[in-house]
């Protein structure tokens, strides 16, 4: 308040004279000026006055022990207004000012150990004096059991801890004051864990505990910790000072692994797909086996395709069906070829009985039948009177009635060779396959010996095929007629070589026989077994050019003669009728032949 | 609210109790047989959580009752704050406290929770009587009256355990002053408080294994 004096009070002295004319002078002045100034500095209107209401505004314990209480000083009023803190106890009327104004700061009290009660209730009031009065604030009760908050915690850090699982380990220390080592306070921590690039913040209590560890921290990333603590029953302390930690770029083990994994994986299935692709075919075939296809000789499946059903036909036809088997019902024919011992018509009426025979030959009859034989002649003419050759020539017994008529050439002015020949007319039906033949030439000029003495040497029999001459030749230089042996005809009987027999292997298509040479002893066993299981006629002698005299040959046996009448082809019938005959020769007969053909 | 109540007196009887029974087998200290046996620093801690909850629920309880049936802030400035446990000398301070022996702190305890026995249980019957208070349920009361009974078996028990002496002079029932409701909660808010510090004390004192 500022007190206004229009006029100067007249003083003693004059010092004191002269300064209140000074004041006077300048107040004089600025009086109205400073009245001015006043009334516009303060617009709520109210004078200079006694202090405004102060408002406490907290009282905080940071550790239980000591308490500070703050207050806000209201207006002024103009002056200097002092502020003082009052308090007293419950129970207790006795007032007690604040012991400590400075140590908290402006507008505080504090109160030390001394002076702080626990769970004693508090009235506390400040009151604010100036000069013209003062003011007193609300009082508060205060029980300082409720009213802890302690610092921020200490000393936060946070380190990387390395391994298989990284993480953030944050520590931290208790605010430095409070005692809970004596469980006088017991402290909760909290944290507030935020990633720089992240604007989200995570909350994590973690007790009364020292210690936090963050997991999975996310490499390049760097996290922002703070820390704040409660006691018990009291009130959240302030954020500690950040703490920064940056996490470096890797990549974690684990995921390292599994991308390792990935392209070995991969590296594995692109090898196991190239092998699948080279062996298409066999992983084809292993799974899905191929349905075999119809097994026809002959069978083209491609004529079937292009859908030409006559050419199908014709291939499975013309493939020689039915089959013919080699070596199948052999038949042995052992062609013999005698040397003529009498003279005889029969050179001249032979080309007669040729032709007779041929006439009468019938239409050769021909059949697989068994038991049938096969009736061969084989004449051979020979011009000379050195003797006559004949070639006899008896099929085998199990061969199929084969009928040839045999044409002689003419005789040649030598004797000495003559060809013998076994042409098949044209008439004659096509040879049955599987007749063997066996010729036996005997070589005529011989002088009339034994028949010991007659050599006989092999000759080749074509009876199916006119030409025959190309199966069989007789040069001049020997009368063989297969293609191994060429025996020389010789006159000694010393010379002569033993009988060689030749083998009919095969009928082909032209007719022709195919003989081979048969071992000797093959025909020596041929030799047995025609005796014994078959017999053979041998033809000594041809008797009217109808008259085949046939003699039983045996390699022990003499000869025996017996007669047959007419001609063999005619006799086909009449065989049957004369078994005495047969069997009381002692020669080869062939039953074969006695058989009627079928 | 009251229904609080309940679980708070419990823990006051468990810790009262030293034996206390868990499932079928009865925990010892000493290691009897047939006994669970728990570390002492163990059981220090199970009373400790037990009291603070008490206290826990005894603030909630005045700061309730405040808000509910006392909106005007100036009668609580002039409540008279003289508790029942005044005549209880407890120490009111740290160093105070630490200069306390063992047995002696003990004894503050047991003085304390036998001091709230009977004003917990007068308390229950006048929240069931009071027309204030009918809008609590019949549940409330019935859990009220429960923990009334197990203070009171305790407080019968826990007199063998200490010496007359100790326990010093103790305000019978008739002599109790009546106090309301609102004085009432506050004084076992302050009173539940104070158990659970000196408990830690003594638990740092004797078990300072963990959380010391």
């Amino acid at each position: 308040m500022v007190l206004l004096t229009p006029y100067p009070t007249q003083s003693p002295a004059s010092m004191a004279k002269g300064s209140v004319l000074l004041w006077r002078r300048t107040y004089g002045r600025l009086t109205p000026i400073l009245l001015l100034l006043l009334l516009s500095g303060r617009p709520e209107g109210t004078s200079v006055g006694p202090p405004g209401k102060p408002r406490l505004i907290s009282c905080r314990s940071p550790e239980k022990e000591t308490f500070t209480c703050q207050w806000e000083p209201g207006s002024s009023g103009g002056l200097a207004t002092q502020h003082a803190l009052y308090y007293h106890t419950e129970n207790s009327e006795k007032v007690f000012e604040c012991p400590d104004y400075e140590t908290a700061g402006e507008n505080s009290c504090f109160f030390n150990k001394t002076y702080t009660s626990i769970w004693v209730s508090y009235n506390i009031t400040v009151v604010a004096r100036n000069a013209l009065g003062n003011s007193c604030s609300d009082s508060i009760d205060v029980d300082v059991m409720n009213i802890v908050q302690p610092h921020h915690p200490e000393n936060v850090t946070v380190t990387l801890e390395d391994g298989d699982n990284p993480y953030l380990q944050v520590k931290w220390e208790k605010p430095h004051r409070v005692d809970t080592r004596s469980g006088w306070v017991t402290l909760s921590y909290e944290l507030c864990v935020k990633r720089e690039k992240d604007n989200k913040s995570e909350l994590h209590f973690a007790g009364q505990q020292k210690h936090f560890r963050i997991f999975r921290p996310i490499p390049g990333e760097v996290y922002v910790v703070k820390v704040r603590c409660k006691p018990d029953h009291g009130y959240w302390s302030e954020w500690s000072s950040p703490a920064f930690m940056k996490v470096p770029d890797y990549i974690p083990r684990e995921k390292s692994m599994w991308i390792l994994m990935a392209v070995f994986t991969s590296f594995i299935l692109l090898i196991l797909a190239w092998a699948l692709v080279l062996k298409k075919s066999s992983v084809k075939h292993f799974f899905l086996p191929p349905v075999p296809g119809p097994k026809i000789k002959g069978f083209d499946s491609h004529l079937l395709k292009k859908g030409k059903s006559e050419e199908i036909f014709s291939v499975l036809i013309s493939q020689g069906f039915p089959p013919t088997s080699d070596g199948e019902d052999l038949l042995v024919e052992y062609l013999e070829v005698s040397e003529g011992l009498q003279q005889d018509p029969a050179p001249t009426a032979l080309p007669e009985a040729q032709e007779q025979q041929r006439d009468r030959s019938p239409a050769p009859i021909a059949d697989s039948g068994q038991g049938s034989s096969v009736h061969h002649t084989l004449q051979v003419k020979s011009g000379e009177e050195s003797g006559t050759r004949s070639v006899k020539q008896t099929p085998a017994f199990s061969g199929p009635l084969v009928t040839s008529s045999s044409s002689s050439q003419a005789p040649k002015p030598d004797g000495k060779a003559n060809t013998i020949s076994s042409s098949s007319s044209s008439s004659r039906p096509s040879c049955v396959q599987g007749t063997l033949y066996v010729a036996e030439v005997l070589i005529e000029g011989l002088p009339p010996a034994t028949e010991q003495d007659r050599q006989v040497t092999p000759a080749g029999v074509s009876p199916c095929n006119s030409p025959v001459d190309s199966d069989y030749t007789q040069d001049e230089s020997g009368l063989s007629g297969n293609r191994g042996t060429a025996q020389r005809p010789d006159v000694s009987p010393s010379a002569f070589k033993p009988t060689e027999y030749v083998e009919v292997q095969n009928v082909n298509q032209e007719d022709r026989l195919i003989l081979r040479p048969k071992a000797k002893e093959d025909i020596g066993d041929l030799w047995q077994v025609g005796l014994r299981g078959q017999e053979y006629s041998k033809v000594s002698e041809l008797i009217n050019n109808h008259l085949l005299l046939l003699e039983r040959g045996s390699t022990s046996a003499g000869p025996s003669y017996g007669a047959t009448e007419g001609p063999v082809e005619g006799r086909a019938q009449q065989q049957p009728a004369k078994p005495t005959l047969q069997q009381g020769l002692n020669g080869y007969v062939d039953t074969g032949s006695m058989l009627a053909p079928y | 609210m009251f229904r609080k109540l309940k679980g708070p007196v419990i823990f006051l009887l468990m810790f009262l109790d030293v034996q206390v029974i868990v499932g079928s087998t009865p925990i010892c200290v000493h290691g009897h047989t047939g006994c669970q046996t728990l570390s002492l620093a163990d059981l220090f801690d199970r009373v400790i959580q037990h009291s603070a909850r008490v206290h826990g629920l005894s603030s909630d309880l005045h700061s309730e009752y405040e808000q509910y049936f006392l909106p005007s802030k100036n009668k609580i400035s002039k409540i008279n704050r003289n508790c029942h446990t005044s005549y209880i000398l407890t120490p009111n301070g740290k160093e105070n406290a630490q200069r306390l022996a063992g047995e002696d702190l003990t004894g503050v305890i047991l003085k304390l929770l036998l001091a709230w026995r009977d004003p917990l249980s007068q308390f229950h019957r006048s929240m069931a009587q009071h027309e204030d208070f009918t809008s609590f349920s019949g549940n409330k009361a019935l859990e009220m009256s429960d923990m009334m009974h197990l203070l009171g078996m305790i407080s019968n028990s826990v007199r063998g355990l200490i010496s007359n002496e100790a326990l010093g002079p103790q305000a019978s029932s008739s002599e109790a002053r009546p106090m309301n409701d609102q004085q009432l909660l506050y004084c076992f808010r302050r009173d539940s408080n104070k158990i659970q510090i000196y408990l830690k004390i003594l638990k740092c004192r004797i078990a300072p294994e963990q959380g010391c």
